[in-house]
C-alpha cells in the first residue's frame, strides 16, 4: 500500500517563495519519516520555475500544477483548484502557513471538503495518521491541543518563522499536474504592487539586540544600535517601545509582533512577559540584562546580568574592537 | 443596500487560567464584551450607511448564547439598524465550521444581503475562519483583511488587502463577503442619543426550528476538530550561566563565552 500523503501548500509572494512554505517542508519530513510522502503542491504560472527555490529542502514530490492565471487567482480559485487535487489524491493531511494568503484559503478549501482545520498552530505532531496540532488561544495565554479525528484530510494553518527550514540533500521528484481552472468572475485582482520594506526585518535578522522599557532612554538606543551594527544585527523591541517615534509595529517582538528565532539575541530592560516570550524563546544564545534579579527574562537566558542595561551595553561596545 | 455584520461576543480578558483540577478553563467572573475586531467590521457598514448616495440598512448577526444579546444592543447603539440572535443549546460546542454553516443557513433567510462584513478575527480563539467558511457556503467572493474598503460603482466594491509585503487591489461585484483589518477605522462610540434609539430597534431571535437546518452539521456532532488538551504554556527553562562583577568584568565574560560559541 503506498503511504498516506503530507501536503505542504506552497505560496508565492510576487515572484518568490514564501518562506513559510521552506519552514512548512523542513517540520513536514520531520513529521513524516517512513510514514508518509512529502508533497509541496506548487501553483504557477507557464514560465515560472518557482520549484526551483524548493527543491534544495528536500520533500519528495513536488507536484506542480500550472496556468497564467495563478499569479493573481483569488482565495476561491485556489480553494477550487485545491479541491480538485483532494478528490484525486485523498491525502492525510495539508499544511498552510498562517500568512494572510494561508489563513484565507484553507478555511475556504476546509468548507469545500468539510473537514476540520487548526488555525496558527505552533507544534505539530503525529500519533500514528493523526495529526496533533497544538494552538495558542486567548492571546497566547492558553495552549490547545487539537485532533481531527473522523474527517480527512486534517488541515492546519501554521504561524510563520515557527520552524527553521534546513536545507538537505536527496532529491525532489517534480511532477505536474492538470486541473480544471474555474474563474470566479465576480472577483478581479486589479493590481499587486510590493510594498517598499528599505531595511530587513527583525525576524530576518541573525543577531539582535532587543530593547525593553528599562533601556529605553535615547542615549541607550544610540549605543544599542551601534552594538547591533558591530554584531551584524537589528534592533528589536518589547511592545511599550513601539510608542517611540524610531520604532514601529515592525521591530515589536512577541505574540502580537514578530516570532524570531535569531543565533544570538540580547535582551537589555526587558522584563520577559509571556507574550514576549514565545516571540523570542525559540532563539538559540540569550542574553538578558536586568536590574531585576527575579525578572521572569532570566529563566529564558543562558547568560544574564543584573544590573543596569545601559552601563553593561557600554561596557560591552568598548570591549568589541 | 443591505449589509449585515457578523459579531462575537469574547471574554473581557485574555488573562484566562486553567483549572488545576479539572484542567479546564477558568472563566468564571469573566464579563462578555463584544469582539473589539467586530467594531471595525460594524463601522465600516456605518461609513457606507453615511456616506453612500443610496439608503442602507444595516443588521448585526450573531450565533452565541442568550447574553450575546448585550454585544448586538451595544452595535445598534453604534448606530445598527437591526439585530439577529441565533440562540439554540443545539448550536452549543459549534466549531468554526459548525458556526459557518449555522450563520450561513441564518443569511440565507435573512436573503439579499449585499455585503456580508466579518472582524479580522475572534480574539478568543484567534481563528478567522468563519469569514471565508461562510463565504464558501454562499458561493460569494471573499475579500479577507481588507485594509481600505469603497463602494466603486453600482453594485460594486474597491477593497485594498495588504499581504506581508504586497499590496492587492481587488474589484468585487456584490454579493460579497468582507473581513476587515482593525487599521481599517477607529470605531465609533455609542452616543446617549443612539443608545438611547437602539431599545426601540428590532431584536429577532431565532432558535433550531426558524432556520432550515441539517442536524448533523450542528453543534459538536457537527464540528470535526476536538480540542484534546488545554495547558498554560511553560517556557522552556535554561541553565542560566551568570554574568558577575562590574558591568565591565561581566562583559569581558560574556564576550569569551560569545567567542566560544562561535557567535562573534
Ligand atoms: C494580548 C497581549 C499581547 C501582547 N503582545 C506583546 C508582544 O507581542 N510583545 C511584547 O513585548 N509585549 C506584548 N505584550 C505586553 C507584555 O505583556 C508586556 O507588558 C511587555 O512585554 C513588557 O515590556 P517590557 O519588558 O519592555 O517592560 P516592563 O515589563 O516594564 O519591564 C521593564 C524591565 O526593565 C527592567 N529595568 C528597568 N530599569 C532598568 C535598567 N536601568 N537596567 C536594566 N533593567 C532595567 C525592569 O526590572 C523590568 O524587568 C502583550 C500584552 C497583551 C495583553
Ligand atoms: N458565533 C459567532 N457569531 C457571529 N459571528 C461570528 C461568530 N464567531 C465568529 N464570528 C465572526 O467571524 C469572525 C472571525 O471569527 P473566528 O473565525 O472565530 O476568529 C469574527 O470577527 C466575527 O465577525
Amino acid at each position: 500500500m503506498s503511504k498516506p500523503e503530507l501536503w505542504v501548500i506552497a505560496e508565492r509572494r510576487l515572484d518568490h517563495i514564501e518562506p513559510t512554505t521552506q519552514q512548512l517542508i523542513t517540520k513536514a519530513k520531520h513529521l513524516a519519516g517512513d510514514a508518509f510522502h512529502t508533497v509541496v503542491i506548487l501553483f504557477e504560472a507557464n514560465n515560472d520555475h518557482l520549484e526551483d527555490e524548493l527543491t534544495a529542502y528536500g520533500p519528495d514530490e513536488i507536484r506542480i500544477v500550472r496556468d497564467d492565471r495563478f499569479p493573481t487567482a483569488t482565495d476561491a480559485e485556489h480553494a477550487d483548484a485545491l479541491e480538485q487535487l483532494v478528490h484525486k489524491y485523498q491525502p492525510n493531511s495539508i499544511l498552510f502557513g498562517a500568512t494572510i494568503t494561508g489563513r484565507s484559503i484553507a478555511p475556504r478549501l476546509q468548507a469545500k471538503l468539510q473537514t476540520g482545520l487548526t488555525a496558527d498552530c505552533l507544534d505539530l505532531r503525529f500519533d500514528d495518521e493523526t495529526l496533533v496540532a497544538t494552538k495558542p488561544s486567548y492571546g497566547d495565554n492558553i495552549m490547545c491541543e487539537i485532533i481531527c479525528p473522523d474527517h480527512r484530510p486534517q488541515m492546519a494553518t501554521v504561524r510563520p518563522n515557527t520552524f527553521v527550514a534546513e536545507t538537505t540533500p536527496g532529491e525532489a521528484t517534480v511532477t505536474t499536474e492538470t486541473i480544471i481552472f474555474h474563474p470566479v468572475a465576480r472577483l478581479q485582482v486589479k493590481a499587486a504592487t510590493p510594498v517598499v520594506n528599505t531595511a530587513t526585518t527583525v525576524g530576518d535578522a541573525t543577531r539582535v539586540v532587543a530593547l525593553g522599557r528599562g533601556a529605553a532612554g535615547a542615549a541607550t538606543i544610540d549605543t544599542a544600535t551601534k552594538l547591533a551594527e558591530k554584531l551584524g544585527g537589528r534592533i528589536g523591541v518589547s511592545r511599550p517601545l513601539t510608542d517611540q517615534e524610531r520604532f514601529t509595529h515592525d521591530d515589536q517582538i512577541g505574540q502580537s509582533g514578530n516570532t524570531i528565532h535569531p543565533e544570538l539575541i540580547l535582551n537589555f530592560g526587558i522584563s520577559g512577559a509571556v507574550q514576549y516570550l514565545v516571540g523570542m524563546q525559540g532563539s538559540q544564545t540569550i542574553v538578558a540584562v536586568n536590574a531585576d534579579k527575579d525578572a521572569p527574562i532570566f529563566d529564558v537566558a543562558d547568560y544574564g546580568y543584573v544590573g543596569d542595561a545601559s552601563a553593561f551595553m557600554s561596557a560591552l561596545l568598548d570591549q568589541f574592537v | 443596500m443591505k449589509i449585515v455584520v457578523c459579531i462575537k461576543q469574547v471574554p473581557e480578558t485574555n488573562d484566562v487560567t486553567i483549572d488545576p483540577v479539572t484542567h479546564n478553563l477558568d472563566r468564571r467572573g469573566l464579563a462578555g464584551v463584544m469582539n473589539p475586531f467586530d467594531k471595525n467590521a460594524i463601522e465600516l457598514a456605518l461609513h457606507l450607511k453615511d456616506t453612500a448616495s443610496e439608503d442602507v440598512q444595516v443588521a448585526l448577526l450573531t450565533m452565541g448564547p442568550d447574553d450575546y444579546a448585550e454585544s448586538l444592543r451595544e452595535g445598534m447603539a453604534m448606530g445598527a439598524d437591526a439585530g439577529y440572535l441565533l440562540s439554540d443549546r443545539a448550536f452549543a460546542g459549534a466549531d468554526t465550521l459548525a458556526t459557518g454553516y449555522v450563520i450561513a443557513q441564518a443569511l440565507k433567510k435573512i436573503g439579499d444581503a449585499d455585503l456580508i462584513l466579518f472582524g479580522r478575527q475572534a480574539v478568543d480563539a484567534d481563528t478567522g475562519q468563519v469569514g471565508p467558511i461562510v463565504a464558501e457556503f454562499l458561493h460569494q467572493p471573499q475579500i479577507t483583511y481588507a485594509a481600505s474598503l469603497r463602494l466603486s460603482g453600482k453594485n460594486e466594491v474597491t477593497a485594498e488587502r495588504l499581504l506581508e509585503d504586497t499590496k492587492q487591489t481587488l474589484v468585487a461585484q456584490l454579493p460579497a463577503v468582507v473581513s476587515v483589518r482593525s487599521e481599517l477605522n477607529t470605531p465609533r462610540y455609542p452616543t446617549p442619543r443612539n443608545i438611547q434609539l437602539s431599545f426601540d430597534k428590532p431584536l429577532t431571535v431565532w432558535h433550531h426550528d426558524d432556520l432550515d437546518l441539517d442536524d448533523s452539521r450542528l453543534g459538536q456532532a457537527g464540528s470535526p476538530t476536538i480540542v484534546t488538551k488545554v495547558y498554560a504554556p511553560k517556557p522552556v527553562k535554561r541553565e542560566l550561566t551568570p554574568l558577575t562583577g562590574t558591568p565591565s568584568e561581566a562583559a569581558s565574560q560574556l564576550i569569551t563565552a560569545l567567542k566560544s560559541r562561535q557567535l562573534i
